[in-house]
């Protein structure tokens, strides 16, 4: 009969969470820019409990949340009441999208950064390049980029690109190495004649912009810590991996980077001959950064540019060995000049004329080569490139047992005997980096190019003997220019000539 | 003693308690947010403000902390402004977060009429100008050091 009165207590508690605080329930706004919602809660609540309360009502997790009252943000931990927090008044809440929530844990935590790497999952999502894209093309700012800049779009195109970014951001030692490859190569930009500037222009043009919509949304990039990098470097593994620009035409030195090829041009060819003299060094590209560094790479301006380009490694190949690779090195080798100028500023070269004849002669090849595609395709194919490195093995092998064999390879042989050094010592010293680092690959691939291409035919005399005659026949006397269209253009008659009738002014 | 625009010269301390508790109430579009930086000061002198970056900017989606000083003067002259949170805009000073009153149009065309809540509100317009609004942004979280 008297129960009633006994179920009273338990009728009094308002709300589960708020049964120990009993006191007075008040009703605040919680106002984001989109909605408003009342919310009923505790008086002497914490604030964390309040954030319970608001996820639910608008579906968000509790550490997306941001509140905001009276100017101030919301501690966890603070009541509100120490807020001044009363019925009736307003709090304004900002919910933190997925993307920024990941960006700052990701950028607090390198090592979280490395663990998320190498989970297969994230590994499986990065390995594909439809999906990569997609996130990419999704951010609206990258759009904007993109529609100022075609060739971003290009590049994020080209399933090729994606996927060896894809490769590159996966292991974070290949990263590292590269990165540090990455400092020592862009050394060379400046002896490059107008290379610099080049730079400084595509970096104003699309770097900025293209390092504010990527750090806009993903802020500093935890690649950094990954990478040992203390700036602000470029590369966000699960969103972009882009922050596109940074073309470096001189690319850093990169397993799968196509763009590498061009600053193997340069770089590699004389890092490999710097490396022939002190075979102990295992990292030909280091050489070259020492050598080379000193006097080209002496302005601060530069300096800073370079560490901003050093920052994003990948973006840089990736943008260059799209359109600007393409250029640089049509440029090349309409201008071999400018490339025999870097190799005779290299004081190693200096003191080899014969070298430097070689390489110059070589030059042209090696451009051409680079620009055909089907050199780029192998070169971004990291299982390519190993198996070119098991051919450079090989034929480092043949040398060494055979070593009548190899004079029949000149001048190719030569250049088989310039990156056949640094390799074997680059192979052993790191076998566990999967896809080797780039200087070693450039060397097995242009070895295999002069393997491939002098092997049958001596010289590109030889091998142009009739498209030179048939050019002579045509009236183009000059021997030295149809030989050296004819080398550009890998033998082409038609684009030959078309060289030399633009280069007639010249 | 007569105001310099139209209407009544409201009492300093009046005005700011009025607008101590529209920022309590949540006047406005729940994009900026003011308050005393300290509850118990009499003065009513220190205040903090927060703008929320207006989408489709650079400051999407940030929070942008500032601290705000109404002066003795208060509101025949503006208040002074200066972003805690980091922020790349023109009229901020870079190393030190300072709204400079010549260059945002409100400060320099004040009027008594204002308030915290417009400065906030016109700081947030701002972000969204042609100008403004694609500046490549310093990492989200930092503050000036002062």
């Amino acid at each position: 009969m008297a129960e009633n009165s006994g179920t009273d207590p338990a009728v009094e508690t308002n709300t589960e969470e708020n049964a120990a605080a009993s006191a007075t329930i008040i009703k605040v706004t919680v106002k984001t820019p989109k909605d408003k919602e009342e919310i009923a809660i505790a008086e002497d609540s914490s604030v964390s409990q309040f954030k319970e309360e608001i996820s639910k009502r608008f579906k968000a997790k509790q550490d997306q949340l941001v509140l905001i009252f009276a100017g101030k943000i919301l501690k966890d931990g603070d009541t509100l009441g120490q807020h001044g927090i009363k019925d009736g008044l307003t709090v304004h809440l900002v919910i933190k999208t997925l993307q920024q929530q990941m960006q700052r844990q990701l950028m607090s935590n390198p090592e979280m950064l490395s663990q998320i790497m190498e989970n297969p999952l994230v590994q499986s999502m990065m390995s594909n390049p439809d999906l990569m894209r997609q996130m990419i093309v999704a951010n609206p700012q990258m759009q904007q980029l993109m529609e100022r800049n075609p060739e971003i779009s290009h590049m994020l195109n080209n399933p090729e690109l994606m996927r060896q970014t894809m490769e590159l951001a996966r292991n974070p030692a290949m990263m590292q190495e590269m990165m540090r490859n990455q400092d020592r190569a862009l050394s060379n930009l400046e002896s490059i004649p107008g290379g610099y500037n080049a730079l400084r222009r595509m970096y104003t043009d699309i770097q900025e912009p293209m390092f504010s919509a990527a750090r806009e949304q993903f802020g500093n990039n935890p690649f950094s810590a990954l990478g040992g990098n203390t700036d602000n470097s470029g590369v966000q593994p699960s969103r972009t991996e882009n922050r596109e620009p940074l073309p470096n035409p001189w690319g850093p030195p990169d397993a799968s980077a196509a763009t590498t090829t061009t600053t193997s041009g340069t770089a590699t060819t004389t890092s490999s001959t710097t490396s022939s003299t002190t075979p102990s060094v295992s990292n030909p590209l280091g050489i070259s950064s020492s050598s080379l560094g000193n006097g080209m790479f002496n302005s601060p301006g530069m300096q800073s540019l370079m560490q901003q380009i050093s920052e994003n490694p990948q973006l840089m190949q990736n943008m260059l060995s799209a359109p600007y690779m393409r250029t640089m090195m049509q440029s090349l080798s309409q201008n071999p000049d400018i490339a025999s100028q870097v190799f005779t500023n290299n004081p190693l070269f200096a003191g080899n004329p014969q070298l430097q004849e070689q390489m110059r002669q070589q030059l042209p090849v090696f451009l051409q080569q680079m620009q055909n595609p089907e050199s780029l395709s192998v070169m971004t194919n990291p299982r390519a490139m190993r198996a070119l490195m098991q051919i450079q093995e090989g034929l480092q092998t043949l040398q060494t047992e055979a070593p009548g064999l190899m004079p029949s390879l000149i001048p190719g042989g030569m250049a088989a005997g310039i990156p056949g050094a640094p390799l074997p010592t680059g192979v052993n010293v790191t076998p566990e980096n999967p896809p080797p680092s780039g200087p070693q690959q450039l060397m097995q691939q242009m070895l295999q190019m002069f393997a491939g291409g002098n092997a049958l035919t001596q010289t590109p005399e030889v091998r142009f003997q009739q498209q030179l005659e048939q050019l002579s026949a045509m009236g183009f006397i000059n021997r030295e220019a149809n030989l050296q269209a004819l080398i550009a253009t890998g033998g082409d008659i038609n684009a030959a000539i078309e060289r030399l009738l633009g280069s007639q002014p010249s | 003693m007569m105001a310099a625009s139209s209407g009544v010269k409201v009492p300093r301390n009046f005005r700011l308690l009025e607008e101590l508790e529209e920022g309590q109430k949540g006047v406005g579009d729940g994009t900026v947010s003011w308050g005393l930086e300290d509850d118990e000061d009499m003065t009513l002198t220190r205040w903090t403000g927060m703008i929320i970056g207006p989408a489709r900017t650079n400051y999407e989606n940030r929070i942008y902390s500032l601290k705000v000083e109404c002066g003795p003067k208060y509101p025949e002259v503006p208040p002074t402004v200066r972003f805690v949170t980091k922020i790349s805009m023109n009229g901020i000073n870079n190393s030190n977060g300072m709204v400079d009153a010549r260059s945002i149009p409100i400060l320099a065309k004040w009027q008594n009429s204002y308030s915290i809540k417009v400065v906030l509100q016109e700081l947030r317009r701002l972000m969204m100008s042609k100008e403004n609004m694609k500046l490549p942004q310093p990492p989200e979280g930092q503050t000036y050091s002062n």
